[in-house]
């Protein structure tokens, strides 16, 4: 990484574009003594000025209070030889299915992979974040990437240092990738929440997959067991959570690297009684 | 008329009765007395060729770059003083960035050039500051296909077909005029800069080439040229250069 | 005109195209005493002479930890090197915080070469008077750097700089093709006799130099006075068995399975 600005900022912590402080190039008069500023994050406690202008009797500053364009849930599952993560390609406007071919797994690098739920826009500002990461490792050539962990862990910091600014990254964020010869599955809340697991899942499909997980992952089930119970999960998603599709992707990080199929839809069977006739066990609907 | 000893070329803010900077004139000397650096633009891409003296045996191979990527579609080849040209490098690369998140497309080779002259322009401009005692090979593969720029400590930048900069730049130059580069592949570009710098190297030291391309070969990304091809040019120039002393 | 109008400002260039400026700035590092460092295929190894300003006074230490993966030896003005430290201490931290890992060597050494560049360009700066020798260990090896008040930086396999490390560098120049198959002890060994080429007075005791040692799963860690005895004793003994220089290479072998017994209890083996 290098002491110049990017939208990693030095000053206000990662997730946030600024100057760096490290090592500014100045063409004016020596400068004032300054107190040295880190080159990456570190500046939790830091308040934005804007952020206190109401109490001045100004306009408060407006945040993302509400997300507009969403993505619904992610699930991920690490098995022998690697790790499967796979989300629907919706983009929902409200309960509007409004953008039906939206990846929202991207790859970082050669061994990293991450999937978002929330708002999309937002996760197009983390995927410019990520990819000046990769552009800068690319740039310094000197044969270090970020590993899955340590892109997990930015992404953490990015989402509570946000979070603390009282402006937060609207998503749910799952990384996956292969490092040291393991699989490496975690996922990020909007408000830098995070746990890594053998399986895991954002939003709904953390009432509805994980379940399915529970009861059926064990960490060295083969590709093809992982694959099929995946699928399962998504079609469990696919019937019960009103905003979803029947289109999916569906993401491997291996040792030989990382892949992301083309879209794919899914058998369902709509023919099951309580879908029939879902009042049926439901005292008092009608 | 030498500057030297007429107190008009200490500061770069100063010119000399006859309209000169000498401050400027003496810094583009750092780079004329260091290590050759040439740049061809061959049909499909560009080469970027860099003569390393060896300072130590016991320097580990390939360290103390020249080379640098700006971005994935550009990079650039430093002459003269290395730690001046890894600030211009810096700072390309962040123009690189910049103009990506301002725009959502990768910076194009002429706004490149561009921006990078003017910074290295800035340094000429106030008492405070020295110019930068290196020049600038700027290798681009935009839309407009495959580009070559110099930017040289004055602030000039400007496009090529191929230059050279450094101690053999003369000679390099004269080769460089005699070569079809509307014809020539980026693989044989390898080849024809590793022959130049081998020819206009002096024998006594022990050398070192860094080369590095970008072309459809390296998917239109700036990277080193791989191991094996430069020690096959290496070789191969070598060999030519054995032939042609023989002759002589 | 006596003077040299050319050598008092560091934006002045030479007609020459040189900035004598930054050339006095590298003579400031020959002042200090000799640092040397050499690295094998796992670990890295640095030595430096220290001075005492006065008999009353503590030795001056020019060793600093940086991060358990990394640290740095310096010859030239300490003060400069150890503002260079805290800076390279601080940017180890916060990749910590943001990664959760150790900060990649390579560019660390890159961001202090730029730093130092800086004070290369700018009127109301001067450059850095210190040499420095960052040893560390992270995903891709062992490595070890010289950063140069010029703002050059350099990646070597074997270095030595400050006074007098012309002969430590001939030393390591004769030997260093053979330390990627040393031991770590032995690669200590190596150290101080590079280092005891470069002693101006009296000789080289475990009070006047200091060694550290990093390595893939070896935290960095500082040897003086007491866990250094050991190492120094070994490498006496060692010279005053050789018949002279050159038979030091025998030596070496000979004498590497009787010195290991009481290097088992150096704290570096933890």
């Amino acid at each position: 990484m290098l002491a110049r600005p990017t939208s990693h900022s030095s000053a206000l912590g990662p997730g946030c574009a600024g100057p760096s402080l490290a090592n500014p190039v100045s063409f004016d008069a020596p400068p004032k003594h300054q107190a040295q500023q880190p080159t990456s994050g570190a500046a939790p406690f830091m308040v934005e000025p804007s952020a206190l202008a109401h109490q001045g009797g100004g306009e408060p500053t407006k945040r993302t209070q509400v997300p507009y364009v969403t993505g619904t849930s992610v699930l991920g599952v690490t098995y022998k030889d690697g790790v499967l993560i796979a989300s629907d390609t919706l983009g929902s406007y409200g309960s509007t299915k409004r953008y039906k071919s939206v990846a929202r797994l991207k790859k970082v690098n050669a061994s990293t992979i991450i999937g978002a739920g929330g708002e999309l826009s937002d996760f197009q500002y983390i995927m410019t974040l990520l990819d000046e990461l990769t552009t800068d490792d690319y740039c310094m050539d000197d044969g270090v990437v970020l590993s899955p962990r340590e892109i997990y862990n930015y992404m953490t910091r990015v989402m509570y240092n946000r979070r603390n600014k009282m402006d937060p990254l609207w998503n749910s964020l799952v990384i996956c990738g292969f490092q040291d010869g393991k699989p490496f599955l975690g996922t990020v809340g909007m408000i830098g929440t995070h746990y890594t697991d053998e399986h895991v899942a954002t939003g709904f499909g953390n009432m509805l997959a994980r379940p399915l997980f529970r009861e059926r992952h064990h960490p060295d089930m083969s590709e093809a067991e992982a694959t099929k119970l995946l699928h399962d999960a998504l079609r469990v998603c696919y019937y019960r959570d009103k905003n979803s599709i029947n289109k999916f992707q569906m993401a491997k990080a291996t040792a030989e690297g990382v892949t992301i199929s083309e879209p794919f839809s899914l058998e369902t069977n709509w023919e099951y009684k309580h879908f029939r006739d879902p009042t049926l066990n439901a005292v008092g609907a009608w | 008329m030498s500057g030297i000893g007429t107190g008009y070329d200490l500061s770069v803010s100063t010119f000399s009765p006859d309209g000169r900077v000498f401050q400027t004139e003496y810094a583009q000397k750092a780079v004329d007395n260091s290590g050759t650096v040439v740049g061809l633009r061959c049909k499909d891409g560009v080469v970027l060729g860099c003569e390393k003296t060896i300072i130590s045996k016991m320097l580990v191979e390939g360290s103390n770059r020249r080379t640098y990527a700006v971005d994935r579609h550009a990079g650039m080849a430093v002459g003269g003083v290395a730690a001046d040209g890894r600030q211009i490098v810096n700072r390309a690369s962040s123009e690189a960035q910049q103009y990506k998140s301002f725009y959502g497309d990768i910076i194009p080779g002429h706004v490149l050039a561009e921006r990078t002259a003017s910074y290295v322009h800035l340094f000429n401009l106030y008492w405070y500051l020295r110019p930068c005692g290196s020049a600038a090979l700027i290798a681009v593969y935009d839309r407009d296909g495959p580009q070559l720029y110099l930017v040289e400590p004055s602030g000039t930048g400007h496009r090529f077909f191929g230059t050279a900069v450094g101690k053999g730049r003369t000679a390099a130059k004269n080769e460089i005029e005699k070569l079809k580069l509307e014809e020539l592949t980026c693989r044989q570009g390898v080849l024809e800069i590793a022959k130049i710098l081998h020819n206009v190297h002096d024998e006594e030291k022990p050398f070192e080439m860094e080369l590095a391309w970008i072309c459809d070969e390296s998917n239109r990304e700036f990277q080193r040229v791989p191991a094996d091809m430069v020690t096959e040019a290496n070789t191969k120039a070598k060999a030519a250069k054995d032939d042609s002393d023989m002759e002589d | 005109m006596f003077r040299n109008q050319y050598d008092t400002d560091v934006v002045t260039w030479s007609p020459q195209g040189r900035i004598h400026q930054i050339e006095y700035a590298m003579e400031a590092v020959k002042q200090g005493s000799a640092s040397v460092g050499l690295k094998n295929k796992t670990h890295v190894v640095l030595a430096t002479l220290k001075r005492a300003p006065s008999e009353l006074s503590a030795y001056q230490r020019k060793v600093f930890k940086v991060d358990d993966h990394m640290g740095v030896a310096m010859s030239g003005l300490t003060s400069d090197g150890r503002s260079l430290c805290r800076y390279m201490r601080n940017e180890c931290l916060n990749h910590r915080y943001v990664y959760e890992s150790p900060m990649p060597t390579t560019r660390l050494v890159r961001q202090i070469a730029d730093k130092a560049q800086v004070n290369t360009q700018r009127s109301w700066k001067r450059p850095y008077g210190v040499g420095l020798l960052t040893a560390g260990s992270d995903k891709t090896g062992p490595k070890l750097f010289y950063n140069c008040p010029s703002g050059n930086f350099y990646e070597y396999r074997a270095m030595a700089i400050g006074a007098r490390s012309q002969a430590a560098k001939t030393y390591l120049e004769r030997h260093f093709e053979a330390f990627d198959g040393c031991t770590v002890d032995e690669l200590i060994r190596h150290a101080l006799r590079a280092l005891s080429a470069s002693v101006t007075d009296g000789e080289l005791t475990a009070a006047n130099c200091t060694v550290a040692l990093v390595g893939s799963d070896t935290p960095f860690v500082i040897l003086e006075d007491d866990d250094l005895e050991p190492h120094v004793a070994a490498f006496k003994d060692q010279d005053d068995g050789a018949d002279g220089g050159d038979a030091g290479e025998m030596a070496v072998d000979g004498q590497a399975a009787g010195a290991g017994e009481a290097d088992d209890a150096a704290p570096m083996d933890t």
